[in-house]
This record gives C-alpha cells, structure tokens and sequence, in this order.
C-alpha cells in the first residue's frame, strides 16, 4: 500500500495517544504501562505511532519535507509493531505500516535511509551479512559433533546474526535437530541475509531482490521446510516474503518445532535446568508475526456513515503470534520456573534492537533494554529468556551497561541443557 | 519561525533534548481531532490540521514550566499547556505562540489513603493512576475521555464527566488544591498546601480562586499552565487482596471480576418511567455507573469488533432496547451487595422496567466489567466511525436531561434527512447522572463524515441549532462552551456572565500571551 492509498485513513487518527500504552485493560502498574519505546525515549508526539502516522500524511501532503530531524522521527522507531495493536484495541488504523510505508517513501525520494543503515545495506550486498563478515567463515560455528544431510528437504536458516554472533544459538538449535532425529541441511556460506534489516528500513527495492533470490535458492535446492532460531529471519520468511514473492515453503521457529518434538517425544527434557527465568516474547515472533493475507473487496455502508469491508477483512491485532509454543517449552524443563512480566504476548515491550535502530540509534536501543531489564528483574527472576539472537544482543548489551546480575539465555540454549546436549 | 535568540533562550531552559521547532514534530501537534469542522466552517477544505506551533517545549518541573512562561510574557509569544493533547482544544489560536507538552512531567507525588486524596502532576493518566490506587483500596474520578487521558487535565481544566459519575462525580467538583503558574509567571498554590504541606482541602486557609481558576467548565489551558494537583479519592469496592487481572489475547480478554458486583440494563418503555426509575436509582445510591446512550450504542458497549456489534443490530437488537440504564452496582460486602441488587430489583419492578441482560438481549463479558470501571466504553463509539462530536448538551437535573434528549430527537431527525450526519435515529445521547442525586449529564454524539465539507457543515449547523434550543427552551447549562462566539451565544440570556470571564482573563493574563483558543480572549494584546 502507497502513502497515497494510507491518507484517508492516516487522515481518522484521534491524536488519543493510545498507541503509546498498552492496550488500557491489561495496564497493572504506572511503571510498565508504555508500549513505545520511542516515545519513552524522544518524548515528543512525532515519535509516538499516532505521531509518526501524522508526519506520513503532512510529508505526503506536501506540508513538510523530511528533514534531518525528520529523519530522526522516522528512524527512530523499532518497527516493533506496539503501536498498532493497541490503536486496533478500537480503531481500524495501521500506524506501523504508515511507518513502513514512509520509509520506503523517504528511500525512493533519495533521503532515506540513514547513513549507517546504508552502510549495512552496502555490506549486504557485498558480504551477504550487515555485519560485513567474511561470507566463507558463515558456517564456522558448526562443530564436528554436529550431522547435516545436505539431501535434506529441510533447511535450518541460520541468520546472520547467530552465524557471526550469537553462535551458540546456532549450535544448540543444530544440536536439538540432531537429537530428535530431524534431518536437516545448511546453505552454509551460500546463505544470504534473510533481508530484514534492509526492507525494515524502507529499501524495499533492494529488499525484495534479496527475497527473490533466496526464494529461488530454495527452490533450487528443493526446500519445502525452514526452520529459524531467529525471530527477525521467522518473519520475514513467513509474513514478508508472500507480500512480495510466492513461496510455500512452510516456515517454522525453533521454539514451535521443539514444542513439536516434546509431544511426540523425539526429545527428553532430563536434566534439571534450577533457573527462575522470565520470557520475552520478541516482536517479529509475536505480535508482528501475523500472517499478512493480502484483502480485496470494497467497502460497504451497512449503517448511515458506517463501513465495513466486504469481505471481511482478515484481521492483525496482534493475537496470532506465536506466544504458547515458547512458554510450553519452558515450562516443560523439570527445575526451571517461568514467571511473566507485566507486558507480554502482543503488548510486550520491544527490546529496542529492531528497525534499524540498534545501529542508528545505539544509545537509545540499550536505552530500551535497560527498561525491558528493569521489568524482568522485578518478577524476581535470575534469568531472562527469548528466542532471537538479534534481542538477545542488546539484552547482553544492556545486562552489561547496567551491571546486572540477571543472565541472558536463548530458549534453544535451556532446552539443550534439559537435553543434556551441553556436556 | 521563533527569532533565533529566543529559540536558543528556550532551548536553555528545557535542553537541546526538550525543544524542537521542525515542521513535521510541530505538525503532530497541529493535528487535531474535529479540526475539519472549523477548517470547513473558514470554507477551506476540511483537515485535521489547525494552527502549527513555532516551538514544542518540554519541561521537566515546576521552575522550568514558569520561567518558560515568564519568557512567553518577555516576548510576546503565545503558549498552550497540555498533558495529552487529545482535542482541538489543546493545540493553539495564534500563530505566534508555542506549545508546552507536559509529558515528561509524570509522577505520581502523594497517595493519602487516609484523607483519601492525591497529588498528581500533569501526566499521570487515569489508567495509571488508578492501579495504584487500587492497592490502597481507593479510585478516583476519570472523566469519560479515556484512561489513556489526563486526570490533571480535566480536574483542573474541564468539565470532567464519566463512566462512574453516579459515584464519583465530574472533575471540576473533585479538585482540591493545585499548583498553578499564573498567565504572567507568577506561582500560585491554592488550597492547604503552602500552610501545612498537606494538601487535603481546596480552599483555605488562603482565599478560594477555585472558580476564577476553573469555574464551571474550565479554562481549556487559557489561563496559565497548572503543575500539580490534589484531587479527591473515593473507596473502591473490592477486597483489599483483589488484584487487576487480565488474561487472554487481544480482542477477547478476560478479567478478574471482584466478588460483589453485577451490571445491570435496565430498560424502560417510556422516557417518563425512564427518568423515574433514574431519580430513584440516583437517590438510593445503589450504581456505580448510570449511563445512557441510542440502541446503536449498546450494541457497541459490549462487543469486541465493529463487525460484533453490527451483527448484534442484525440480530434485533434495536427492536427490544428503548430507554436504557447501564448500571453497575459495586458493593464492599455480601450484605450491601444483597441490599443493593434487591433495591434495584424492586425499582425496576415498579417503573416496569426490564433488564437486557437478564434477557440476553446484550451480554456483557468479563472483560466488559474492567473496562467500564477503567473507563474505556466511551471508546466503543470509534467502533462504528473515527469521527463523531457532540453537542454541547446540558447539565443539570435527571428530568432536564431527558427533557433535552426528547426535543433533540426531531432535530437530529431532521439533518439525518439531509443525509449530512449519521442515522441514529435521533436517539443517540450520552447521558449519565452524577453524585447519586438529581443531577445529570446529557450530550448527543452524532457521527459524520470528516471528509466531506456538506457533513462538516451539516454537524456544524445541527450544533448551532441545538445551542439555539437550549436558549429557547430553557435547557440548563452546557456541559461544554467553546470559544468568544459561543460564550456570548449563551451570555446573552445569562446575565453577561462572559464578560466576567473576560475580566477575569484579562487581569490574571496582561499580556494575553496564554493562548485562548477555545476559551475567552482578555483584553486586546499590548503589542
Ligand atoms: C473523543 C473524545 C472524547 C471525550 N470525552 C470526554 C468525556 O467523556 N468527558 C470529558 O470530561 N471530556 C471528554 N473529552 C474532552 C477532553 O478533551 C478531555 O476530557 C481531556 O481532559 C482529556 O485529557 P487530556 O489529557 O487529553 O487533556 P488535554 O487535551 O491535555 O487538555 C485538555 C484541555 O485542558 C488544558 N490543559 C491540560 N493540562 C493543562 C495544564 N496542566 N495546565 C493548563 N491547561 C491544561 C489543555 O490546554 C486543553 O485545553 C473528550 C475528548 C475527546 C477527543
Ligand atoms: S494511531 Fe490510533 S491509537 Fe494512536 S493516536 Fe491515532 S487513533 Fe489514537
Ligand atoms: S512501531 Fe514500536 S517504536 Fe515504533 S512507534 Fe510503534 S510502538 Fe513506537
């Protein structure tokens, strides 16, 4: 969708500020109320869902261009998708993808994205990873202990991130496979970047040539299964990808494919894991990870001056993540015990690594990580647990900065335990 | 643009951080809600976008709100405080004027649970607000903007109706002492606090200016800029060990409700039995919650989708609702419980009414319970449209507002002819009791079309219609006057009372530099 076919309906924003809270009957606590991290940081309207809505509408109107501090408004912004769940508590609005939709804008008027992001999107193209490694060392996580079938129908999509940095959630998620007897196979330094960092940025353009490729590297290889350990990799597969090329790869995240192995009993949780652990539901496998289903149909008045979409349109609240899969997991492991924070499921707070923002915006991403921190640790819990390497980095990051004595574990890397896989 | 050496003596007072003069942040801040009415009214092409500010502020505490003020009075710059902006009312008239966004003042400073009051800075929200005083076994008054929506706000600059009105009144009655920076700069503590540091009572030992500082309906921010207020507390009707829970996903939560308590539909044949049952209800002090609004909006109370409630009109709905009480009776024990539900049993019965749920004529969830005491109903009416405004109704007597609400009906009938405003029948009003006595709220939302410049008008021209009534038949106050035009409209026929107000703006705002925009301008500006 264009800014141009948004503006009616970025035009019925309320200006309420509801999107930047949670939704206001699961509110338990003053402290844990916000769901924006970008309001929470820059403070100004601009940078609130409503707000950024509001500046795609004057931007397309022609009554402002985008300014470096517009930049700023624009960038400054996880994409984490908060925004909107709590607008559609009662409205029909998207300010997220109004979001979207004004950085693929900034990009085509050659504004946009900014300079660091640009630089990654460069790196990219040239390394197949944002982070500028060298594409050959991509499998160097694997072990010897671990078995690949490269005739395997199934692919483990390591991602760029558990390949360079968080390779120990490539490890455990190899080694889980393995146990449950789930053939596999790697694209090894063949695999390219699943594109998220580039389309969340607004360089659709360039995105959607990644998403090509790899769509026809797949089918190449004869792939029919994915599985990503990583929450970023899971949502682009399965909720980006089909709004721009046809695939039916079926696509799943570690955290659904172990809860599949647990009940049919192709893996032992044994060992005692004794951590009292909190679990952060990550956006791009919560809330955002809602199947995009394209819509067409016209709108009706049933009543004077009320519409509605006929068809109806396929709803994206939020309530369709994948949310029980993790937590069933969790608390499967004999020792550990699982106590929730206030914000959870699709009213969780971002850890604010998301939408560039990691790279543009580094102070105000640990910012962010430090408040998801501060929540974790007033469950009482020891450890802080998710399920995407690209979260699980800031979490460090912000664990360190704020000298916490929380630690910091991947699901993947507690189930491997409960194995006895880490011995 | 502001002159550079006057951006830059901003900038010092609030920090790089804190100020901006970029179009785009400015234009989050021109945009308004119903704006299109006014921008069509001027024969331009309705838009949302109203007045752009040369500067957004955002101060940290009281020092730095009044010296941005003082600075505001040194250069004839114009300002408007708000805590969340939610109405055109909040954004500015003049263009060379400023907006000071309270956001980042936000705490919480005192919860007395004894003297049952609390010292709240601009933004707290209500939601906020009331969870933690829950834990103290207390609640507050919110008005029915929202829980997202400043308590701050409305307690000291507006009217302030909501959902528990029966119980807890409107905002304007609760406030009890504030901390106020004067148009001019100067600080001004009302009530106790500045004797004792307690802030339990609104006036005295000092000279009440509660009404110069609010009145009846508020000064929409056109007078000065408050940074604190005490605001009244009321005993919440749960178990101390009850806990706001929700559970479940979006859209279909579910909610904790606490032991003893019950909503009731009452509904009633006529408007005569209707406001019978209404005085006695209010009198006995059985319901938390006493609300009324068209059958079209009952279908909206209690769904979750807009595509629920236009289901739940299909399904007939509208044929079995009339005259209709929302009510929520909340008690602390099984014997009030016990009392209370029998006393509504036996009103109803004897003013023939009938109860909706009861019947399952509408069927109310769980979740529906938490969201009517955390104020969130006023919302459902976005279901049907993103665009209504209401008129600007009464307040007064139970028996005014229905008085209101049947000499509406034709003339709303009339501009749904025209096909400029939405059908409701006529019947859509809020209405709403206060303080368990004979007072009530009456409004009618009226949905339009934003888009369209014959709707905008259209709804203009109906509210212009209903003031004229008002006057005509003698229809009690408006709950809500905005702006010079208005004021005088209603002033005429009640003893000059705007002149006053003027008076009053113009003494306490000498440099009429604390922008009017829907209030009352003072004086001309010296320069
Ligand atoms: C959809 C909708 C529904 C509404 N429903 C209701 C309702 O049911 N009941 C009701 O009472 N009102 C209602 N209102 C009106 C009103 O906007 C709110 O009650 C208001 O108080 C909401 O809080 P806020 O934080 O958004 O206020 P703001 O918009 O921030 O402020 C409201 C007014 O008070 C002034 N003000 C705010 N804070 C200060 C301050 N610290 N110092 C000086 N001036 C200040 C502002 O300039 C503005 O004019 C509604 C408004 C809308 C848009
Ligand atoms: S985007 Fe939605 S929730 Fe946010 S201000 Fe606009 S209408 Fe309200
Ligand atoms: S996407 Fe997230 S960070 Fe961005 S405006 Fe919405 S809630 Fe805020």
């Amino acid at each position: 969708m264009t800014l141009g076919e948004m503006e009616d309906m970025m035009d019925s924003c309320v200006r309420c500020s509801k999107c930047k809270f949670i939704p206001q009957l699961v509110i338990q606590s003053k402290r844990f109320s916000s769901i924006c991290p970008s309001i929470d940081y820059f403070n100004f309207h601009a940078y609130s869902g409503g707000g950024r809505m509001i500046t795609a509408s004057a931007y397309y109107k022609g009554r402002i261009e985008l300014t470096p501090e517009m930049l700023n408004v624009l960038y400054g912004c996880t994409n984490c998708g908060g925004c909107e769940v709590s607008c559609k508590w009662v409205y029909e609005l998207e300010p997220n993808e109004a979001i979207h939709e004004l950085r693929v804008a900034a990009v085509e008027a050659g504004v946009g994205p900014m300079l660091k992001h640009k630089k990654y999107i460069e790196l990219v193209e040239r390394n197949k990873n944002p982070y500028g490694e060298d594409p050959d060392k991509r499998p160097a996580w694997l072990t010897d202990d671990i078995t690949t079938d490269e005739s395997s129908s199934t692919l483990y999509f390591v991602g760029c991130t558990a390949s360079y940095r968080r390779e120990e959630i490539a490890v455990a998620t190899a080694k889980i496979l393995n146990s449950a007897g789930e053939d596999f196979r790697l694209m090894g330094s063949d695999e390219m970047c699943c594109g998220s960092p580039v389309y969340r940025v607004g360089d659709e353009k360039s995105a959607i040539e990644i998403m090509k490729s790899n769509i026809e590297q797949f089918k190449e290889a004869g792939i029919e299964k994915i599985i990503t350990s990583c929450s970023g990799c899971y949502n682009m597969l399965k909720v980006e990808y089909p709004r721009f090329v046809e695939h039916d790869i079926e696509v799943v995240h570690t955290s659904q494919i172990i809860e599949g192995f647990l009940k049919d009993g192709k893996i032992n949780l044994t060992e005692k894991v004794p951590l009292k652990v909190t679990y952060h539901d990550p956006c791009h496998l919560g809330r955002m990870a809602e199947p995009y289903i394209p819509w067409e149909g016209e709108k009706i008045e049933v009543l004077s001056q009320v519409y509605i979409y006929d068809p109806p349109k396929p709803e994206r609240r939020g309530a369709g993540g994948v949310y029980d899969a993790p937590r069933n997991v969790l608390k499967q492991i004999p020792g550990l015990e699982l106590v929730e924070m206030e914000r959870i499921r699709e009213y969780s707070y971002c850890c604010g690594a998301g939408g560039g923002c990691k790279s543009a915006f580094p102070d105000f991403a640990l910012w962010a990580s430090n408040e998801r921190l501060e929540e974790a640790e007033s469950t009482g819990a020891s450890t802080l647990v998710s399920a995407c390497p690209f979260c699980g980095t800031n979490f460090k990051d912000g664990i360190e900065s704020r000298n916490s004595k929380m630690e910091y574990f991947d699901i993947t890397e507690l189930v491997l335990r409960s194995i006895g896989g880490d011995k | 643009m502001l002159e550079k050496d006057v951006y830059a003596a901003f900038k010092k007072i609030v920090g790089e951080r804190n100020i901006s003069q970029d179009p785009g942040v400015m234009d989050s801040y021109a945009f308004q809600w119903c704006n299109e009415i006014e921008s069509a009214q001027r024969g331009e092409e309705p838009q949302r976008f109203g007045v752009r500010p040369l500067a957004v502020v955002l101060p940290k505490s009281t020092e730095e709100v009044q010296a941005i003020v003082r600075l505001c009075n040194e250069h004839d710059v114009s300002y408007k405080a708000f805590c969340t902006g939610m109405g055109p009312w909040a954004g500015l008239s003049s263009p060379r004027g400023i907006q000071i966004d309270l956001r980042r003042m936000n705490s919480i400073l005192e919860i007395d649970e004894k003297n049952m009051y609390a010292v709240i800075e601009p933004y707290v929200t209500n939601a906020q607000l009331q969870c933690e005083l829950f834990r103290h076994g207390l609640m507050h008054h919110a008005q029915g903007a929202g829980p997202q929506t400043s308590p701050l706000a409305s307690h000291t600059s507006f009217v302030g109706p909501g959902f528990t009105s029966p119980y807890t009144g409107f905002s304007g009655r609760n406030v009890l002492g504030v901390e106020w920076i004067l148009p001019d700069g100067e600080i001004l503590r009302l009530g106790s606090y500045d004797h004792n540091g307690k802030w339990f009572t609104g006036d005295g030992p000092g000279i009440s200016l509660r009404g110069i500082m609010r009145g009846w309906l508020g000064a929409y921010g056109g007078l000065g800029v408050f940074t604190k207020a005490a605001i009244r507390l009321f005993s919440w009707p749960a178990p101390k060990e009850w806990k706001w829970k929700t559970s479940g996903t979006i859209p279909e939560y579910d909610w904790d409700i606490p032991p003893f308590w019950k909503m009731y539909v009452l509904n009633f044949e006529e408007w005569e039995e209707y406001q019978n049952a209404m005085y006695e209800l209010s009198d006995r002090e059985v319901t938390m919650v006493a609300t009324t609004s068209a059958p079209e909006g009952l279908a909206a109370l209690f769904t979750n989708t807009k595509q629920e409630a236009i289901e739940s009109i299909f399904a007939g709905l509208l044929a079995k609702t009339r005259n209709y009480i929302v009510m929520l009776v909340a008690a602390h024990t099984e014997r009030e419980f016990e009392f209370r539900t029998k006393l509504v049993q036996s009103i109803m019965e004897k003013y023939g009414g009938n109860d909706l749920i009861e019947e399952g004529v509408t069927v109310p969830k769980p979740m529906h319970y938490g969201e009517t005491v955390r104020n969130m109903l006023g919302g459902h009416a976005f279901r049907f449209s993103n665009c209504f405004q209401s008129t600007h109704g009464g307040m007064d007597t139970i028996a005014m507002a229905v008085r209101l609400a049947q000499l509406n009906q034709p003339v709303k009938q009339k501009y749904i002819d025209k096909g400029v405003i939405g059908d409701d029948r006529g019947l859509g009003v809020w209405i709403t009791s206060y303080e368990s006595g004979h007072m009530a709220h009456m409004e009618t939302p009226t949905v339009y079309d934003p888009t369209s410049v014959e709707s905008c008008l259209g709804y203009a021209a109906y509210q212009d219609e209903c003031n004229q009534m008002d006057l005509d038949e003698a229809l009690g106050m408006p709950f809500f006057i905005v702006g010079d035009d208005v004021h005088n409209f209603y002033a005429e026929r009640t003893m000059n009372y705007a002149d006053w107000i003027r008076k009053i703006k113009a003494a306490f705002d000498p440099n009429g530099v604390s922008d009017p925009s829907h209030y009352v301008k003072g004086g001309e500006r010296k320069k």
